[in-house]
């Protein structure tokens, strides 16, 4: 399995390393993200605070595996902002007669 | 660490088991509907019943509770006193006219004996109240050989329950650590990968002139795309352009993915690709895989499913594993790239035992889609950071098929079906895009008629009328019969 002999290695054939530009559809779908802001518009549109935790927790999540800033950002600034809102507003407004946390 | 991560799947576990059984979640209907005593059989029952021998009742309205235990009302909250609460003579049976009244405000006609609905009392005037206490002392005097009975405690407001709270609080913060830790444990693999094969009198360092992603000498030998991913790059090499290798790691800077690796294992892979000269590469569609592996690529892979075939074991001559499968294009071409040195080193019976576990697929191809078409392409499962040695003979097929590649040249006979074949593909592909642009001219067509017949609509019967006159002479023209006018001297 040893190379041969001769080396064959040619520096003037060497070409530097040129990242291919990324098309945003080819990039995977950030599951999490969609995810985050499902459960963020629940826990604000229905008061649910463990729909707001969950929504944070999967805005973490995509925080972690997030790859392109600018794709990426949108979505989860989007997501973290329904979570903040609805935490905000089930433990800092007044509870409304007949909801159940 | 795994038996932390197990400790905390278990806690959070068990974490959702008493949320979901936390009483403060059952909300339970004290009315039922359809289990009200029958008033005839109830008043036979009292005619039966001797009256001295029932216990008397210490009130005799009954209330029914609107809201579970363990929930406060904000009516319980209030200062008014609750019934229940004050003590009550045995030997007095309370009348009727004892009982306390509903406010006027709340229910305009109130029936006595109806148990439903009871409305929220509210504190009586203080004149009533000081008469009241008057008959109340009245009571007791007469009363005071008897005992008191003790009050009833009033139940304590149960406090909020933090269950949701605490659980996730604590799985992010849980999450928040995995993210470093996982992040360093992937560092760490590819830092060891990079270490054992791309630093100085390495194997990519005695192939290639280039090494890493950037330029000049002190270049990043790693590219970080993303918290599991790793790109090394090499170029300078004889018949090759450039190799590209992506480390696809687990994704254990994620606990949720993390946890979802424990169910659904997965590996760490490595994928070589390999850009190839044009002239140095001959027509070749070739790929090893196991068995599984093969038929997928076979069905998914454009070149494969086009030109090329699961070929069946040779006799008479050294092969792979059982567990692997042959794609080629020609037997011939198979023969010749699965040499004895190969099977040897990586795919013999014996040496696949040891090695062959970390060997996932192997692609070459003239036709590949994409931007380069002449590529190699190899995928290898890596193993942890402490036993990246195990991977240097896999590793070691990526410089030696670009050299056996770039040196081979078909034989005439297979040379020419390969040509034939990628003829007609070509000439498949150009008939349909022929075909396609047939499509979108008949569209085009049909869009045009349809305009113009939506304008013709738009038009008025007078410019119809008009038009229809002009077809008609042109008709007529064309109807009558030529005459040729020559002139005659």
């Amino acid at each position: 399995m040893s190379t041969p002999a001769n080396d064959p290695r040619q520096p003037s054939a060497a070409k530097p390393f040129v990242s291919p530009p990324v098309n945003p559809q080819d990039l995977p779908v950030d599951y999490s993200g969609f995810i985050a802001v499902v459960f963020g518009i629940a826990g604000v549109m229905f008061r649910y605070k463990l729909s707001s935790w969950l929504a944070i927790i999967f805005c973490a999540q995509s925080l972690a595996n997030m790859r392109n800033i600018e794709n990426d950002l949108k979505q989860i600034s989007m997501a973290m902002m329904f979570a903040i809102m609805g935490l905000v507003t089930n433990y800092l407004s007044p509870m409304r007669p007949g909801t159940k946390s | 660490m795994v038996k932390l991560f197990s400790l905390c799947i278990s806690f959070f576990l068990l974490s959702l088991l008493f949320l979901s059984l936390s009483p403060s979640y059952v909300l339970a209907d004290p009315h039922f509907e359809g289990f009200e005593p029958e008033i005839d059989d109830l008043e036979d029952d009292d005619l039966s019943l001797p009256l001295t021998d029932l216990p008397l009742r210490s009130s005799l309205l009954t209330k029914s509770d609107p809201e579970p235990a363990g929930i406060s009302s904000p009516d319980r909250d209030s200062d008014v006193p609750d019934p229940v609460d004050e003590p009550l003579d045995p030997q007095s049976p309370p009348s009727v006219s004892d009982s306390p009244k509903p406010s006027p405000t709340s229910f305009s006609y109130w029936d006595e004996d109806e148990f439903e609905g009871l409305p929220i009392e509210q504190p009586q005037e203080p004149a009533q109240q000081s008469s009241k206490s008057a008959e109340d002392s009245a009571t007791t005097d007469q009363n005071s050989d008897s005992k008191p009975n003790s009050p009833i405690p009033k139940p304590a407001n149960v406090s909020k329950s933090y269950t949701v709270e605490i659980v996730c609080g604590s799985f992010l913060v849980i999450f928040v650590i995995n993210y470093f830790t996982g992040k360093r444990e992937n560092e760490n693999v590819a830092l060891s990968w990079a270490s054992k094969f791309a630093t100085k009198d390495s194997i990519f360092e005695r192939n290639f002139s280039l090494l890493g992603v950037g330029e000049g000498e002190d270049s990043p030998l790693l590219l970080k795309e993303g918290q599991n991913i790793f790109k090394f790059y090499a170029s300078g090499r004889r018949y090759c352009q450039g190799l590209l290798a992506t480390m696809e790691l687990k994704s254990r800077h994620d606990l949720i993915s993390r946890l979802y690796n424990m169910v659904v294992p997965c590996k760490d892979e490595i994928s070589f690709e390999v850009y190839m000269n044009d002239d140095a590469m001959d027509h070749i569609i070739f790929a090893v895989a196991r068995k599984k592996a093969a038929k997928g690529m076979q069905k998914d892979l454009n070149d494969l499913q086009r030109f090329a075939g699961i070929l069946a074991p040779p006799s008479g001559r050294k092969w792979v594993p059982e567990e692997l499968s042959v794609i080629s294009e020609s037997k011939e071409v198979a023969a010749d790239l699965i040499t004895e040195t190969v099977l040897d080193q990586v795919f013999g019976e014996k040496s696949f035992e040891k090695f062959g576990k970390y060997f996932i697929s192997m692609h070459f191809s003239d036709q590949h889609p994409g931007m380069h078409k002449k590529m190699l392409l190899f995928k290898f499962a890596l193993p942890d950071a402490n036993n990246m040695a195990d991977i240097s003979r896999l590793v070691a097929l990526v410089p030696y098929y670009i050299d056996a590649i770039g040196r081979y040249k078909l034989s005439s006979q297979a040379r020419s079906k390969a040509e034939a074949a990628r003829s007609k593909a070509a000439q498949e592909a150009y008939k349909e895009l022929q075909n396609a642009r047939q499509e979108a001219l008949q569209k085009r067509k049909a869009e045009k008629k349809k305009l113009m017949e939506e304008a013709e609509a738009k038009l008025g019967a007078e410019a119809l009328r008009r038009k229809e006159a002009k077809d008609r002479a042109k008709q007529m023209k064309k109807a009558m019969p030529k005459i040729k006018m020559s002139r005659t001297r």
